[in-house]
């Protein structure tokens, strides 16, 4: 089965059960961080309706999707976005999230330009909340996935299948719309929390046989 | 299954709404990076899900980058124009000649030779050619689809034959209707008018389990004879279509979908057809009833892996032409096709494919037509490879690749292409190519007879007591026409809110068809005793096309864009210096050198939305046809319910003008009039 009706409460209940569970479970993952994230180079790419509205629904993830605690070093650390491979923003994601804050937590943006970077840096995953995979760096998902596994990081695509290859959340055009997917076990492998209201809108979808994995 | 709850969820006020996105569309006008942008992060999810970003799919993303002169139609492009046909919402597509000859038939080119049976584009709709191998070009009546099921036209001015294969030499336009997915409600439309008396499209899309979608269809249109300028009277040119069909789309969560189509139609179109007589007067002119029906079945099946993707499409098309007194004809059309795309390391991405098609025709001949063998099979197979590389970090897109085609006709043809595109700036690109395109030999051409007219005997070009009639002959020895192309084209985004295109060309063709005499000789049946004046299908012409397209797209107000499309085209055209052909016309004189149009898309107020174009199409000296200028204005309004009222006139300036005049066969054209229509469309919600 591809898609399942969810029951938004029983949904939300069960996640949260889940995570408690979880939370006990997890061993902070011994990583350091170490250097500093590459400065994103500011791209000023003109401004497209379809980018800034992915920024609107990126802020609107950060604000819907629970971190467990371990994600951030401190209280007030920020939410680091980072974009992986061709960036279709520009500076739009900048300029949309400059001075924006969500439980206090200010915005980080950077760019990763390959995945052959993103596990050079991979010891700063730990302080990254958000991975978004540009369609670029599509063929190679599989070692990006890898590379994040385990790891608290709401992983974001704009590809068909993005989710169904254990991306977490797709944005998809449909008819000039951005829709999106959510991939709800890759979500409870990452140990995120993701609202019911989020998911109501969501089209759930389920790893693929692609990735070679039976799921329930 | 997906579900959106909406009853749970809390939602902004739909003036606060309306205020963002209000504010969103003002940013599309936001010039530079500088200034502000609307806050997005104010708005909702669901508000979010609601806006239409412009930027289309990936596909066709990835085109709009292409080193290639390429527009895109949209769905909404299409609604707010009004356009009932493809060939009227060709008409919007810069630098494209689109010419009714009578009401259901249309000449129709890029970048010069038009006709009615004009051969130097090929048109797709989902992937299926609908070039009729007959004569290489296309039966314009004989394609439609729904028009509200159309998710884009993408249109390439210039040669695309690496990809699409032969006759691809001026241009390919591909319609591509909508998946499934996204018709899954039911739509009802209603309407008439001055020219279409009444049209109705009816669809219902649904869901069958998880993972399958479906829709299936169902139109009708009836259209009223217009004008005939020469006799003074009302022309024969009716025309009516019964269509239907179905599209299904599976696509489960896994790495494999797949898309089964299919449709159905039968059109009876009338037209006043003058024939070459043996007995005098040596002519008839009478109102001559055609039928065009015929179905096809279409399957694609789309495999991704990881790191690459295949597609596998097959299908069957079946096209009776039945032109009572003139000619019949069945084909049957099979093909297969399979095409691999894969990254061969991180800047490089390999397209590979296979090709075959299977034609087989039978036909029927009368005096007039007639087309040895009447029964005929072809095959044609064909393989492609194109690698496109992106070089200093991706500024740079270099394509190259190259078809290589086996046809009966003229056994093997090779069609390379080097594009380059280079990014200048974030907001500028100038991109050039060198291609090469062939337009293999019709059906027609290898075995055609066509008499075409009677000279009366003792008459002027006739000295002799017999009546003489000219005839068109195909030829085994005709072969393909060949073209290289050069252009240059450069794309800007001034600001946010102005963008500009500019392609130029210049083509250069070799063994363009001709007509040799031949020399005439005496025929005795069937009866009375005649000459016949033989001209024979040949490659003896040649020469040079070069134009340039402008397009321009300027949003002048959040809720008001003006676009404008100029083009220019001169044809250098002319027969070899060892070709006799006595008709060889010069086709710079059939083809307009100036073309323009002027397009305001104003959103009066909520709900109401007003398009309005102006046209110009310059002279036709060659077909006596004078230049006209065209305006067409089209209302929708939509209210609640999900009814949406139309409202459009097209040529309102004129009462009347003519747009072409008909080649080979002889119909009578007839006058565009002033139209009124109007319609009603419901989409019940669910």
């Amino acid at each position: 089965m591809f898609f399942v009706l969810w029951d938004n409460d029983h949904l939300a209940m069960q996640v949260d059960v889940m995570m408690r569970r979880l939370r006990l479970l997890i061993i902070i993952p011994a990583l350091l961080l170490a250097g500093a994230a590459p400065i994103a180079q500011a791209q000023d790419a003109s401004t497209s309706a379809e980018y800034l509205v992915k920024a609107g629904f990126i802020y609107n993830f950060a604000n819907l999707v629970q971190w467990p605690s371990t994600a951030f070093s401190q209280s007030d650390s920020p939410i680091v976005i980072a974009i992986l491979g061709e960036d279709h923003f520009g500076t739009t994601l900048d300029r949309v999230l400059q001075d924006k804050k969500v439980n206090g937590r200010p915005f980080v943006v950077k760019r990763l330009k390959s995945v052959a970077e993103l596990l050079k840096s991979v010891a700063e995953l730990k302080d990254c909340q958000i991975l978004f995979v540009s369609s670029s760096e599509m063929p190679h998902l599989s070692e990006a996935m890898q590379i994040v596994k385990g790891i608290p990081i709401l992983t974001i695509g704009e590809t068909p299948g993005f989710a169904n290859r254990g991306g977490i959340i797709n944005l998809v055009l449909e008819d000039n719309k951005v829709r999106f997917e959510v991939n709800v076990d890759a979500a409870k492998q990452a140990d995120l929390n993701i609202s019911s209201r989020l998911l109501a809108l969501a089209r759930i979808v389920q790893q693929g046989p692609a990735d070679g994995r039976k799921t329930q | 299954m997906s579900t959106i709850h909406h009853q749970n969820v809390p939602t902004i006020s739909p003036a606060r709404r309306g205020l963002l996105l209000a504010a969103l569309a003002v940013l599309f006008l936001a010039s530079g990076s500088a200034q502000n942008l609307p806050d997005v992060t104010a708005m909702s999810v669901e508000d979010l899900m609601n806006v239409q970003v412009t930027s289309v799919s990936k596909r066709t993303q990835k085109l709009a980058d292409a080193a290639a002169a390429i527009y895109v139609i949209s769905q909404d492009d299409i609604r707010r124009s009004g356009a009932n046909s493809i060939p009227e919402a060709l008409r919007l597509v810069p630098g494209i000649q689109v010419a009714r000859i009578d009401e259901n038939k249309w000449a129709i080119s890029s970048r010069g030779f038009n006709g009615r049976f004009a051969n130097k584009l090929l048109v797709l709709i989902d992937g299926r050619s609908v070039y009729t191998p007959l004569f290489s070009g296309v039966y314009w009546n004989d394609q439609d689809v729904m028009m509200e099921d159309v998710d884009r036209i993408e249109v390439i001015r210039g040669p695309g034959a690496t990809l699409w294969g032969a006759n691809a030499v001026n241009g390919v336009i591909n319609i591509i209707t909508k998946s499934s997915k996204s018709t899954q409600s039911a739509l009802l439309t209603a309407g008439g008018g001055t020219e279409m008396r009444g049209f109705s499209n009816l669809r219902y899309g649904g869901k069958v389990g998880n993972d399958t979608y479906f829709r299936t269809y169902a139109k009708y249109f009836n259209v009223e004879p217009s004008w005939d300028p020469f006799l003074g009277q009302k022309a024969n040119d009716d025309w009516d279509s019964l269509q239907g069909g179905f599209r299904a789309d599976w696509t489960p969560s896994g790495p494999d979908s797949l898309t089964f189509q299919g449709d159905l139609h039968r059109s009876p179109y009338g037209e006043t057809l003058t024939v070459p007589s043996l007995n005098a007067p040596y002519s008839n002119t009478y109102a001559n009833e055609g039928r065009i029906s015929g179905g096809n079945l279409l399957g694609r099946w789309n495999h991704t892996f990881d790191k690459s993707s295949t597609s596998l499409q097959v299908y069957f098309d079946r096209t009776n032409i039945v032109e009572n007194t003139l000619f019949t004809d069945h084909q049957n059309i099979f093909d297969i096709d399979f095409q691999h795309t894969f990254h061969a390391s991180d800047s490089q991405e390999f397209i590979w494919g296979l090709g075959y098609r299977s034609i087989r025709d039978s036909n029927d001949s009368s005096f007039v037509v007639s087309l040895q063998p009447d029964r005929n099979t072809l095959n044609q197979f064909s393989a492609f490879a194109q690698d496109e590389i992106s070089l200093l970090d991706k500024r740079v897109q270099v394509t190259l690749g190259s078809k290589l085609e086996h046809n009966d006709f003229t056994g093997f043809e090779v069609e390379p292409n080097a594009r380059v595109l280079l990014n200048i700036t974030h907001n500028q690109s100038i991109w050039t190519a060198v291609s090469r395109a062939v337009r293999t030999p019709a059906l027609t051409e290898e075995g055609l007879q066509l008499n075409s007219v009677v000279i009366p005997p003792g008459g002027p070009g006739n000295p002799t007591p017999l009546p003489a009639m000219v005839s068109v002959f195909g030829s085994n020895q005709f072969k393909s026409e060949d073209m290289l192309a050069y252009e240059v084209g450069y794309r800007m985004q001034v600001t946010s809110n102005l963008s500009a295109d500019i392609a130029t060309f210049y083509n250069n063709y070799t063994h363009l068809r001709s007509a040799e005499p031949g020399t005439p000789f005496v025929e005795v049946d069937p009866t009375p005793v005649h000459l016949i004046v033989p001209l024979t299908a040949d490659n003896k012409m040649s020469g040079g096309t070069y134009g340039t397209e402008l397009y321009a797209d300027w949003r002048a107000l959040p809720k008001w864009k003006l676009s404008g499309s100029y083009s220019y085209l001169k044809m250098n055209i002319r027969k070899n210096a060892d070709s006799l052909d006595p008709t060889a016309d010069d086709p710079g004189l059939s083809s307009p050198h100036n073309q323009f149009y002027v397009r305001s898309s104003l959103d009066v107020f909520k709900h109401l939305e007003h398009d309005l174009i102006v046209r110009y199409v310059d002279q036709l000296p060659g077909l006596n046809v004078p230049s006209y200028y065209s305006v067409d204005t089209h209302f929708s309004y939509r209210v609640p319910a999900g009814i949406e009222f139309s409202v459009g006139s097209e040529n309102l300036l004129n009462r009347r003008h003519l747009e072409f005049a008909p080649d080979f066969i002889n119909t009578s054209p007839t006058e565009v009039r002033r139209t009124i229509y109007g319609s009603i469309t419901w989409r019940p919600e669910k």
